[in-house]
């Protein structure tokens, strides 16, 4: 392939999907090192433009290059900087030039590159790398334009589909169905029995989230005191389980205990305490720490982790559902940055041309007697204006973007236009 | 006759086309309120028209009083919209408005006015029975829409409907809120209808009387239950049955119960 003299837009990356996991942590950059690194690029002048999109899935430089094999210099620079084996990297990397390379980063902005399909912290990272790269002054007209396109794209999938409206955590999804109980989270009281790994993980989710009131109880008391003054909750005895029930809006199961916590009984006196009042409860364990009769006491919601589960993959369904209307968006957005990147173009690549013609006429001109050389040059000018005619025309004329990048890199081609 | 009326139902069928169309769109709540707005103009003109030609407010027959209780809901819809900034109602109510338009417009709104039917004790009685009406019919889509969203949550069906519907304990507050507002401008007006009707009859038991009586006591029950344990789907439907009552008084009671006690 002679990808790298076709293409200007050049982009070389390594993600979560080819490389793996101690590769990319080889490569992964710092904030330090993607300036370091966008200073080194252009100066050693294998491109003239880059930005660094840096992320715990994945490194991706971009750039604008000049000349031949500009991809596999850059493989070879990173290899020598990050000390690892060239066919390694290669193996592990990925290419794109042109429109390709552009889609790509646009995907990547809109989290369809992501792990978790349709996150939305990539949007910020993507922002950040341009940011980055402004400081550095290593991105200019191409790369700025090309990132801002993506960011914007980016936004307007946030704004104009679901793709990141249902959450796929079982924490997140739970705090989700309580919120639609409750309304504001903030004035209610959470319950957390357990202080292990998940009771941990969802008592900084629900504080998060804006729980001011959270209650921990512990077999183990002193657990449930450590993690409750390392976040700012409150240890409850283990005891008073039972008795906390009536004033607690939401109980999260978290513990390994073989035996149900919190039983029927317990939550139907609690709900006549606290007049027919709403309660929620959540059961992250397994084997369950809530009756699951519990489920059919009136104005009572419960949820194990078989429920969460089925709901997380409905969630997931339903972003993949958005993947086609995400894609129309990023197409369009795609679409305006490719006009605009072809007419920057067409000029540049019709001078060359008209130049390269002008050349051939003027050296077979050259060898003609002098007087010969006067007459025949009219028939020579109105030739190479007839043959430039019409590819300048379809040139200019070519509506759809795409069409008219490969088109004008097949004739920088054809016609070697760009000097080694 | 009655141009702007149908102006009023074109609007109001466009904003409910829009309200259903901003509810698939993750953000903002699209042109619905602006069409409904638009509507209520158009409404009220068509309203002060048949008002001019009859001489009084247009809520002794049966067409112009249930264009007024259109009216009236189309503008506790516009109030939610504006302090909740809640898009969610609007599928569900402006059906509503539309169709009680559409029933103000057709139905007849030209009746003889006997000296019975003057006098601003009776112009205050009917209004606020209307009025009334209007929020007993927002408390009656808020509890469908409590009984919608209560089974998406149990379900954990988290789609559409799921997050564009307000919270329950929200729906639940507004709910009481519409319940609360029926409750006290219904008593009022019953009050204003009983000293009216000391004063033109000889003494009566009126079947649309014991009605409203009906219905404040069916309300009365759901907003003390609310606090006594039925918070919930119970309440929702204490409501819905509320309504319906309300819809027989209008209807039924009003065409064969009730001698003298009738819009015509």
């Amino acid at each position: 392939m002679s990808d790298a003299r076709e293409a200007r837009l050049l982009l070389l990356g390594w993600n979560f999907r080819g490389a793996s996991g101690p590769v990319r942590e080889r490569i992964a950059f710092t904030t330090e090192e993607v300036r370091e690194g966008l200073r080194r690029l252009l100066g050693k002048g294998l491109v003239s433009e880059s930005v660094i999109v840096s992320t715990c899935h994945r490194s991706e430089i971009y750039g604008i290059a000049e000349g031949k094999g500009a991809g596999e210099e850059l493989t070879r620079f990173i290899s020598d900087w990050r000390g690892l084996e060239p066919d390694v990297l290669e193996r592990a990397a990925f290419r794109r030039f042109g429109a390709e390379a552009a889609r790509h980063l646009f995907r990547v902005a809109a989290g369809l590159d992501s792990m978790a399909l349709g996150e939305s912290e990539v949007l910020g990272q993507v922002r950040q790398a341009l940011s980055i790269a402004r400081e550095t002054g290593s991105s200019r007209a191409v790369l700025h334009r090309l990132f801002e396109s993506a960011v914007r794209a980016g936004k307007r999938v946030r704004t104009e589909t679901e793709i990141g409206v249902h959450p796929l955590s079982i924490a997140s999804i739970g705090v989700e169905l309580a919120n639609k109980v409750f309304g504001e989270l903030a004035e209610r009281t959470v319950l957390l029995l357990g202080a292990g790994e998940t009771g941990t993980l969802f008592a900084r989710h629900v504080l998060e989230a804006g729980v001011r009131n959270l209650k921990i109880a512990n077999r183990t008391p002193e657990h449930a005191e450590h993690l409750a003054s390392r976040i700012g909750a409150q240890a409850v005895p283990w005891e008073t389980v039972a008795r906390e029930l009536p004033s607690a809006d939401v109980v999260v199961g978290t513990t390994a205990s073989p035996e149900p916590i919190v039983r029927r009984a317990d939550v139907e006196s609690a709900m006549r305490q606290r007049k027919g009042k709403a309660m929620f409860f959540l059961d992250l364990a397994m084997p369950p720490d809530i009756e699951p009769e519990v489920r059919g006491i009136y104005n009572v919601f419960a949820y194990d982790l078989d429920g969460l589960e089925e709901v997380a993959a409905e969630n997931r369904r339903r972003r993949v559902r958005e993947v086609p209307r995400v894609e129309e968006i990023l197409e369009e957005e795609l679409g305006r940055f490719l006009t605009w990147f072809g007419n920057l173009s067409v000029v540049p690549t019709v001078t060359d041309l008209k130049r390269r013609f002008e050349e051939i006429r003027d050296r077979e001109l050259e060898r003609l007697p002098a007087a010969e050389r006067e007459r025949v040059r009219p028939l020579a000018d109105s030739i190479v204006a007839k043959l430039l005619h019409e590819p300048m025309r379809r040139l200019k004329n070519e509506s759809d973007a795409a069409r008219k990048l490969e088109r004008l890199e097949a004739v920088r081609y054809l016609f070697d236009l760009d000097p080694d | 006759m009655h141009a702007l009326g149908w102006v009023a139902v074109g609007l109001y069928a466009a904003a409910e086309a829009m309200a259903i169309r901003s509810l698939f769109r993750p953000k903002g709540l699209g042109a619905a309120p602006a069409l409904v707005a638009a509507g209520l103009v158009a409404q009220f003109l068509d309203l002060q028209l048949v008002g001019r030609s009859l001489g009084s407010v247009p809520y002794r027959t049966l067409g112009g009083s249930i264009a007024l209780f259109a009216w009236m809901l189309g503008l506790a819809y516009l109030a939610l919209v504006l302090r909740h900034r809640e898009r969610a109602i609007g599928p569900f109510l402006i059906p509503f408005v539309l169709a009680f338009s559409v029933l103000g417009v057709v139905l007849p709104s030209h009746a003889p006015s006997g000296p019975a039917t003057r006098g601003s004790l009776f112009a205050f009685h009917v209004t606020l029975a209307i009025l009334a009406d209007a929020a007993f019919a927002l408390s009656f889509v808020l509890s469908l829409l409590y009984l919608i969203q209560n089974r998406q949550i149990r379900r954990g069906r988290t789609g559409v409907l799921f997050s564009r519907l307000p919270a329950l304990e929200v729906i639940g507050r507004m709910n009481r809120t519409s319940a609360t507002i029926g409750i006290v401008v219904l008593t009022v007006s019953v009050a204003l209808g009983v000293a009216w009707a000391r004063r033109v009859w000889s003494g009566f038991t009126d079947a649309k009387l014991v009605w409203a009586l009906l219905t404040l006591l069916v309300y009365g029950m759901m907003l003390w239950m609310d606090r006594r344990g039925w918070e919930g789907p119970r309440v929702a439907l204490l409501s819905i049955f509320g309504f319906l009552l309300v819809l027989f008084s209008y209807t039924f009671v009003n065409l064969y119960l009730s001698q003298a006690h009738v819009f015509r």
